[in-house]
């Protein structure tokens, strides 16, 4: 327990954080819209709009920038996916490929992967608003190690530049 | 929301032929290649603030504090295309200008029903009326646009009752798309005037 609370940085609690900061972290989540809201149905559109915010949001607070990274990395597996579902698709529409079983059963396996996503999604958006911190199974800790782990660099950094006088 | 553009004393007229012969490459090229990426991002978060209006009933702040920058930008851009003042405008969404000036009010919260509103018939009550009337509005300032070209050209000054007329125009389309992409509630009124405190047009 001693070592835990010396390797890591103390978890910011819902009433130590500003609105503002609880929105920024809720819309980490909201990024997997960003193919629907830019009108371009790019499966690597989110990932590249998850890119962009967790480095909008690097030198923000930690639980903003928690969230941003799950976020971020929780968007790359369906991201593989459907990139693998709409290469497919384009190569049965435009060249010489079949719809076979294998096909059926890769699409319903991305939809059930793209539902759980947003499910969860929404989920820790909404937890994420209220200040709470939301972990994701296997990503959670990964985000967590990331961004609450104390390098050896950051205590030089925590040293004050003013001290007292020698009395 | 106020926006103004600076009416100089006098206008440099080599500027204007620069602008009117090589903006649309040293000037108009290079920053409608950077906005159309920033105007993704902002489509982007337009779309998810629209949600977030509808479920908490505010517009992120982060997320408005981008648009307005994004919205500075075109401003300090479109006032030096439509010749409105002279200058290279500054890049990117934290650019600095001292002619151009645009602010707006962070709304500490937003109407549900009537982003709900706006999204499915906003293009009916608020669009079409608003574009048929800026149509010609913009038809009308582009021949004022020509002659205080000439004008400037010859006297080095712009009439001051065309450049408002254009700034007034800049200022109709600004509201509106404010309106349109949830981050007022305050319906935009059919004129260029600048409000004054109490929300009416001066």
């Amino acid at each position: 327990m001693m070592e835990t609370t010396a390797e890591y940085y103390p978890l910011e609690q819902p009433d130590e954080l500003t609105l503002r900061q609880k929105e920024d972290a809720m819309g980490a989540y909201l990024m997997m819209f960003a193919a629907i809201g830019a009108g371009l149905p790019l499966p690597n559109i989110n990932l590249a709009a998850a890119i962009i915010y967790y480095y909008i949001n690097k030198s923000s607070s930690r639980f903003v920038r928690f969230h941003s990274f799950q976020a971020l990395i929780a968007t790359i597996p369906t991201t593989l996916i459907n990139a693998g579902a709409m290469f497919w698709t384009l190569h049965i529409i435009f060249g010489d490929w079949h719809v076979n079983s294998n096909f059926k059963g890769y699409i319903i396996a991305a939809v059930i992967a793209n539902l759980a996503y947003f499910v969860i999604g929404i989920i820790a958006a909404m937890k994420a608003r209220k200040g709470i911190y939301y972990y994701y199974m296997f990503f959670g800790k990964i985000a967590y190690q990331k961004v609450f782990s104390i390098k050896s660099g950051d205590d030089k950094k925590e040293v004050p530049v003013n001290l007292p006088p020698n009395l | 929301m106020k926006l103004s553009i600076t009416h100089q004393e006098n206008y440099s007229r080599g500027e204007l032929l620069l602008r009117t012969f090589f903006g649309f490459i040293y000037m108009t090229l290079p920053h409608a290649f950077l906005l159309f990426f920033f105007g993704m991002w902002s489509a982007i978060l337009t779309f998810i603030s629209f949600w977030v209006i509808l479920f908490t009933g505010r517009y992120p702040e982060s997320f408005f504090e981008y648009q307005v920058k994004l919205i500075r930008w075109n401003i300090r851009l479109n006032a030096r295309r439509y010749n409105l003042c002279d200058g290279y405008p500054s890049f990117f969404i934290d650019g600095a200008d001292d002619r151009t000036s645009f602010n707006m009010d962070y709304p500490e919260s937003l109407s549900r029903g009537n982003a709900l509103l706006k999204a499915f018939f906003g293009w009916l009550y608020c669009a079409v009326p608003h574009v048929f009337i800026l149509l010609f509005r913009l038809f009308w300032g582009a021949i004022l646009s020509f002659v205080a070209w000439w004008v400037v050209l010859f006297s080095g000054k712009y009439p001051e009752g065309i450049h408002e007329f254009n700034v007034g125009t800049l200022r109709w389309t600004t509201r509106l798309n404010l309106y349109l992409t949830y981050m007022t509630d305050q319906y935009p009124p059919f004129s260029g005037r600048e409000e004054t405190n109490d929300g009416n047009n001066s």
